[in-house]
């Protein structure tokens, strides 16, 4: 049993973190505030069932995710699978490397690495389906490991690791179209 | 080079990157990325790419912000 007195003392240090996810949760500054602010008055009023020595990274992201899912999640509209079409394993890197020599492929690939900007990476997250941009969030933003994110999503460890693959994989789709949009890859790499 | 070792590799690329992946497999990827030039670029550019997209997606917390949450929280302590 954790002591509400030291609440702010163990749980403030992922405020950034928490914070971070929720800005790719909500897709703005407010909601992303609001959750937050929610998800940590939460966790106060619920601190004395929190067993101390346990994971509370973790518990503080389960409350994070629930809270957005139950409050935030209101447009249903949006598609609910990623549409991967013939987007193979290794999409950027493979599309970086084609028809041209290795050396010039890996000057691409620095290119490619440095020139993506926040905003490219940021929207490439966003733009993913919630099925899948909760696992990504949880596995590349905080390295949660798979066990880990199937505890707070409640969701077979399986499930984790299918969409986290289907879900980088559009990623990868995403930020290629940012490379080649702002000419970060040579003419000629674009596949027809 | 590329065969059935490649094939294996990759299929695992993820999860050894992830660390999610058990020791014995682990070292046999390990051993075939010495080996393959091929696999070891592109795990290594995988492994920037996680990197980077780790860098680049964390937000600093607006100040005005942390000082709005310290204060509920401490209205929500003096209420209890």
């Amino acid at each position: 049993m954790a002591d509400q007195a030291n609440f702010e003392g163990d749980a403030m240090q992922y405020t950034r973190q928490l914070y971070s996810a929720a800005m790719r949760m909500t897709r703005n500054p407010s909601d992303a505030e609001d959750l937050v602010q929610e998800t940590f008055l939460k966790a106060y009023r619920a601190y004395h069932t929190f067993e101390e020595g346990t994971n509370l990274k973790a518990w503080l992201y389960r409350i994070l995710t629930n809270t957005y899912i139950n409050k935030y999640r209101k447009d249903s509209r949006r598609p609910s699978e990623v549409d991967l079409g013939s987007v193979e394993d290794l999409y950027l890197y493979r599309n970086i490397g084609s028809e041209e020599s290795a050396e010039a492929a890996r000057t691409t690939e620095d290119l490619v690495l440095e020139g993506l900007v926040e905003s490219d990476i940021k929207k490439a997250v966003e733009d993913l389906p919630e099925n899948f941009r909760l696992p990504v969030l949880l596995a590349d933003l905080e390295g949660f490991s798979y066990k880990e994110i199937a505890e707070i999503l409640d969701i077979p460890i399986g499930t984790v690791m299918s969409r986290l693959h289907r879900g980088r994989k559009a990623m990868q789709k995403s930020l290629w179209d940012y490379a080649m949009k702002r000419g970060l890859v040579p003419e000629g790499a674009e596949r027809p | 080079m590329s065969g059935h070792e490649c094939d294996d590799a990759l299929t695992n690329l993820y999860q050894y990157l992830d660390q999610e992946i058990e020791a014995t497999t682990y070292e046999v990827i390990r051993a075939h990325l010495e080996d393959c030039s091929g696999c070891l670029r592109s795990f290594d550019f995988e492994a920037r790419l996680k990197i980077v997209v780790r860098e680049r997606l964390s937000e600093d917390v607006p100040p005005e912000f942390l000082n709005r949450l310290r204060d509920a929280l401490a209205r929500e302590a003096a209420e209890h």
